[in-house]
């Protein structure tokens, strides 16, 4: 990985860590709204290479973790989304149409953020932590699906663009 | 070559694993490198939410002017400045006549200007991460706010501060699924615990399995030692259902808070409680009788009856 593949997609992180941390938080979504920065990273982890998912995964999952609105320990994140992040680049890295077809990669996204969330939410509970009644576990899941859902379309020829950009290759979406 | 770039990928991936156990291990080991790491990102992020806030401050009205109807962003906040004012005098008199009534002679229900308070400014609210419903302010520990301190607004109790930073503090609000409280029921004087489940609802459960509770009782804030995390008397919240299930040990019901969380843009972190602690008044003091006064008036009817009882002045 060359210094300016490194350089640009940090850049690009932490402008959409500052854009979540700063100005999503701002509004009060319903239902608890949604994580662009996750959304971001997973979508990202999903365009690359399994070993590039996992360390995408690893740099996410800290920042995340040094949000002033993530409860749990530092590092619980950062362990979810490196097993997430390898994951989902391993399946986009198997299915040869999840690059080509954008609903695939909408699924996928989606699919990740709530198996990324549940991960948490077990981990969280093997560590102590209290983080409330299951009904509104599944309620926050759930809603949290549907944002995503609606937000990775809309993200993608972004992120794709800009992926192409730093890597320097063309992928078809 | 191929089986030398996948080894190098598991390497890779249980480097990572294992780096971040590593920084789970620290953490939960309480290294201050990493609370450290925490509090600089806060800090460094703490300006531009301001910032963010600041701009981003007339887009939220317009959405919230559209969602109202046209109805001025400005009048709507006076009017529920003052209706929250009135809200809470009336529950707190109500609370305050119940215990007089039963002389407890507790001073539960201190009202806010007797607290010592700082308002702040909401910067942030939580993201979907967690699972956690907490809001960041602008304020921190150089305005003297301390971890465990209550945090209130115009119409009662919005939650505790969980977390401290030099310029900011994370909030954790009533409404957060693990959001446990004491509270009591003005007028009954009963006590429970009441829960958070992420909604703008929570659940109360009863200690005493002989009391009762009622539709429409005013929850307050039972109190802490040294008032933290609570200050006593505080109104959370108005019982909007009561499940009387023939098998529970304790009955439990179902309240609607006072503050709205949606829309929170201003709150008041209380910095000291009352002085007088009315939780260390659990015996009451006896009533003293006091000699009332009594006026005793002497009416003598007069002989014949004045012009004006005849009514035809």
């Amino acid at each position: 990985m060359s210094t300016r593949k490194i350089s640009l997609s940090a850049l690009l992180f932490l402008s959409v860590y500052v854009l979540q941390e700063a100005f999503i938080t701002q509004f009060h979504i319903g239902g608890g709204g949604f994580s662009l920065f996750l959304i971001f990273a997973l979508l990202w982890a999903a365009l690359s290479t399994p070993d590039i998912g996992a360390l995408t995964g690893f740099v996410a999952g800290f920042l995340i973790d040094l949000s002033q609105s993530t409860n749990g320990a530092v590092g619980q994140w950062t362990f979810v989304l490196i097993l997430v992040g390898f994951g989902i680049s391993y399946l986009g890295l198997g299915y040869e149409n999840v690059r080509m077809n954008p609903f695939t990669i909408t699924l996928l996204v989606t699919g990740s953020v709530v198996v990324a969330r549940v991960f948490y939410a077990l981990l969280s509970l093997l560590l102590g932590e209290e983080i409330g009644s299951f009904t509104s576990i599944i309620t926050s899941l759930l809603i949290g699906a549907l944002w995503s859902a609606a937000i990775v379309p809309i993200l993608m020829p972004l992120i794709a663009r800009a992926y192409d950009f730093i890597e320097d290759s063309r992928l078809r979406l | 070559m191929a089986r030398g770039g996948e080894n190098r990928g598991r390497l890779l991936l249980i480097i990572l694993i294992i780096t971040s156990l590593f920084l789970i291990t620290l953490d939960l080991r309480g290294v201050s490198v990493i609370s450290g790491l925490k509090t600089g990102t806060q800090s460094a992020l703490s300006p531009v939410q301001n910032f963010g806030s600041t701009i981003l401050s007339p887009v939220r009205n317009f959405i919230s002017d559209v969602i109202h109807l046209g109805r001025t962003r400005s009048e709507m906040e006076a009017l529920r400045e003052e209706n929250g004012k009135l809200l809470t005098q009336l529950r707190e008199r109500r609370s305050i006549d119940a215990q007089l009534e039963q002389l407890q002679g507790a001073l539960d229900l201190a009202g806010k200007a007797e607290f010592k308070v700082v308002s702040a400014r909401v910067i942030s609210q939580g993201a979907t991460t967690s699972f956690t419903q907490t809001i960041t302010i602008d304020a921190g520990s150089k305005n003297g706010i301390k971890p465990n301190m209550t945090v209130i607004n115009s119409y009662g109790l919005i939650g505790v501060v969980k977390t401290v930073y030099p310029s900011s503090s994370l909030i954790q609000l009533t409404s957060d699924p693990s959001f446990r409280m004491g509270v009591r029921v003005a007028g009954s004087q009963q006590i429970g615990i009441l829960s958070g489940q992420g909604t703008r609802k929570g659940v109360l459960q009863l200690l005493d399995n002989q009391s009762t509770i009622k539709v429409g009782d005013i929850l307050v804030a039972r109190g802490s030692v040294n008032n933290r995390p609570f200050v006593p008397g505080v109104p959370v919240g108005e019982v909007t259902s009561v499940d009387n299930a023939a098998g529970a040990v304790t009955q439990t019901a179902e309240v609607r808070f006072f503050a709205n969380f949606s829309d929170i843009s201003v709150v008041t972190v209380v910095l000291k409680g009352p002085d007088a602690d009315p939780r260390d008044a659990i015996i009451p003091a006896k009533p003293v009788p006091t000699p009332v006064p009594t006026v005793t008036v002497f009416v003598t009817p007069s002989q014949s009856p004045s012009p004006n009882s005849t009514g035809t002045n």
